[in-house]
């Protein structure tokens, strides 16, 4: 808002000499520095960890799917840009930032059409649909990758993850919370999920790595703290019930936070300022709800993970979160009219 | 037009009612037998493709639910028994082709399944469908991921192993329900 | 009666682009959605969808004199309900694999508003001529607009066009495009293209 009254007497359109007067309402003062290109620099150096993890545990894998998604996604937003005769946005780095979590969310072993459909279908569907960066309703990210987890299910699914006899060891084992599915239970101890030398997904496999980026998003303020914590609690308490009575046939809750996509998604995927709730009651419903999803997806559906699924249905959800949790102003609510 | 009743009314109404009813009724005349044909044909080519040798199928009742029995030249050489369960997605409905001492398994057809398109509906495919050609009755079927799988196992469709496990379970369950009705049926 | 309203070319064109069913009066959207998903079945809902809107046109415009307002809507709907028993059984007699494939949705062209609109707006107030021009166009608006989402939905999800191969066998099957999904993605996308192919139209057009 404070922008609009600094940029306004500099704009001189058709009735320039008038004096314009921009009523707007509160707060009038924010901080310069918080620009959208700030926002992707620090997710972007957030993601440093999970990407350096990656690289380590998968190697050139890794580095091919970065590459593909990262540079399939700058050419969407350029290409619909241009298109759409559009100001040139690419520098706001947001096209970066989806083409990063898209590509940390996708198996290794995903060839390479996929990674770029999905880039495009996030940015062309999942964002430019909408209007572009803000209006989007979902995660341009996880509406990518959602496409192609249901045109290309071999190539996502479960046993895309597995290659039996593959020189990199890793990836000759089921997925933790895929083993979990099959009634393997005890195949991952805690402290490969933390350090992140187990299967899945490229980004998910490391809980510390997740960690590290989280705090330092939240830290920053880019990322609100109250999503992840919300998310993480719900997911504790469900699956801590569920161990409670159901014992050693229950994943332990241990595995079910730091397993899977998890971590990587409650810091990463679901705090995107522009598909999240706005109010601070908001964000803890959205955690909540999101956790609760994800546990009812991994325990009762077909699939071992539901944390896209999960993403994209809060989202879904958002607008009504918003409207829900509308704060009282400051002096109490506004009188009604008659 | 108040005056005039209901009838005077609606006697376009009655009038066009009469004549369509009569249209519908000669096309029916004309196209009953076909449609009759077709389905009967349908269930015939089935039966005959699930119990190798069949040239006829005919509906049998037993205990209310429906088998068609195979017969060769009169004789009865098998059935075809049709069943349903819960798979990975949706319902998938199967019919299983016996001899007729319901001893071994001469064939699976799919008949309808929602199973996911490219991994799960693969058990449709007829490489998939033969494995069970062949397999005695006298222990269930058990799914396995193994490339050669033993005298009573099968292989699951590769990333579809729920799917493949209903159809399996699906046939023992059927056979388990059915073998000692239509064997005292053959008598 | 003939002379007043659109002649039969005009009504004829209308239906084909300016007013097509689909993408300008977001009719039919039942079976658009639901047959899309490969050539064979949507050319043979939107045959079927063709033969009915011609049927019930022809009756309704031989009869629109004797039509009383509060009974019109009984006598379309008796119309098409039997043109439609009529074209269904035909199929099942002659195309049986198809119309088991179709299932309920060749009897729920019934319900299609498409057929309904053109025997209030077009066949009650005008002659056997305009109206049969009419049901022609419109049937022919419903075939292309069909025709267009199904053949992105099969190429894309099957790699084949009327079942024929038409892409290499090592193109990945985008099975979305068939599901259900697919056929929202697509009409979004076409109904979004036509909307912006008008509107440059409409701005060429004022200046």
């Amino acid at each position: 808002m404070s922008q609009e009254l600094d940029t306004a007497p500099a704009s001189d359109t058709d009735q320039a000499k008038a004096p314009r007067i921009v009523v707007a309402p509160s707060p009038h003062l924010s901080e310069g520095s918080f620009t959208t290109r700030r926002m992707m620099l620090d997710v972007l150096v957030a993601l440093s960890p999970p990407v350096a993890v990656s690289i380590w545990v998968f190697g050139w894998y890794a580095v091919v799917q970065l590459g593909i998604c990262v540079i399939s996604c700058l050419v969407a937003e350029a290409a619909f840009i241009a298109w759409r005769g559009r100001a040139f946005t690419l520098g706001d780095g947001s096209a970066a930032v989806t083409g990063v979590i898209l590509a940390l969310s996708l198996p290794w072993s995903t060839p390479w059409y996929v990674g770029f459909i999905a880039s495009f279908v996030a940015i062309g569907i999942g964002k430019v649909v909408f209007g572009g960066l803000g209006q989007n309703l979902f995660n341009p990210a996880m509406v990518g990758r959602a496409f192609v987890m249901i045109c290309f299910p071999a190539a996502l699914g479960a046993a895309a993850y597995v290659l039996p006899g593959s020189p990199l060891s890793i990836v000759t084992q089921a997925t933790p919370l895929t083993a979990l599915k099959q009634g393997l239970v005890e195949s991952s101890d805690v402290l490969s999920l933390l350090i992140g030398n187990t299967n899945g997904s490229l980004g998910e496999t490391s809980a510390i790595a997740c960690l590290l980026g989280g705090l330092y998003l939240c830290l920053r303020r880019t990322a609100s703290w109250e999503i992840p914590a919300g998310t993480i609690l719900s997911v504790a308490v469900i699956s801590g019930a569920g161990y409670l009575i159901s014992g050693s046939s229950f994943l332990h809750p241990l595995h079910h936070i730091l397993g899977g996509a998890l971590l990587f998604g409650a810091f990463f995927i679901a705090t995107d300022p522009v598909s999240s709730p706005l109010t601070v009651k908001g964000k803890w419903f959205f955690g909540l709800g999101l956790g609760a999803i994800v546990m009812l997806l991994r325990l009762a559906s077909g699939y071992p993970e539901g944390l896209m699924f999960a993403v994209l249905l809060m989202n879904a959800v958002t607008p009504l979160i918003n409207r829900f949790t509308i704060p009282d102003p400051v002096g109490g609510p506004v009188p009604q009219r008659n | 037009m108040s005056d005039k009743g209901y009838i005077t009314t609606a006697w376009l109404v009655l009038s066009l009612a009469l004549l369509f009813g009569a249209a519908l009724a000669g096309v029916e005349m004309l196209v009953a037998d076909r449609i009759a044909a077709n389905k009967l044909q349908e269930t015939l080519s089935q039966v005959s493709v699930l119990v190798p040798g069949a040239d006829e199928g005919k509906a049998y009742e037993l205990e209310g639910q429906v088998f068609y029995q195979a017969l060769a030249g009169g004789e009865r050489i098998g059935w075809v028994i049709p069943a349903a369960a819960t798979g990975f997605a949706d319902k998938v409905e199967i019919l299983i082709g016996v001899d007729a001492e319901v001893s071994t398994i001469t064939g699976l057809y799919v008949l309808a399944q929602k199973e996911t398109p490219g991994l799960g509906d693969r058990i449709r495919e007829d490489a998939w469908r033969a494995q069970f050609k062949g397999k005695s009755t006298d222990s269930p079927i058990a799914v396995t991921k193994v490339a050669k799988p033993g005298p009573f196992e099968i292989r699951a469709v590769t990333g579809a192993t729920i799917s493949s496990k209903t159809v399996a379970n699906l046939v023992n369950a059927t056979i388990a329900s059915v073998r000692e009705p239509l064997q005292s049926a053959g008598e | 009666m003939a002379t007043d309203g659109p002649t039969p070319l005009e009504r004829f064109i209308s239906g084909i682009l300016p007013e097509n069913p689909v993408y300008r009066q977001l009719l039919g959207m039942c079976p658009t959605l639901a047959v899309t998903n490969g050539m064979q079945a949507a050319m043979t809902m939107a045959g079927a969808t063709t033969f009915v809107l011609v049927m019930a046109n022809l009756i309704t415009s031989l009869i629109r004199n004797l039509l009383k307002p509060h009974l019109r809507i009984l006598v379309f709907t008796l119309t098409i309900a039997t043109f439609v028993t009529i074209a269904d059984r035909f199929l099942a007699a002659y195309l049986y694999q198809m119309s088991k494939q179709l299932g309920p949705y060749i009897p729920l062209i019934i319900v299609n508003c498409i057929i309904i609109s053109r025997c209030e707006i077009c066949a009650s107030k005008q002659g056997p001529f305009t109206a049969i021009a009419d049901a022609l166009g419109m049937g022919l608006g419903f075939t292309v607009a069909l025709a267009s989402i199904a053949t992105i939905r099969e190429v894309l999800g099957s790699g084949t066009w009327f079942g024929l191969r038409v892409l290499p066998e090592m193109w990945p099957d985008w099975v979305l495009m068939v599901l259900p999904p697919g056929a929202f993605l697509t009409l979004g996308l076409l109904l979004g293209t036509v909307n912006w192919l008008s509107s440059i139209k409409a701005r060429k057009a004022k200046g």
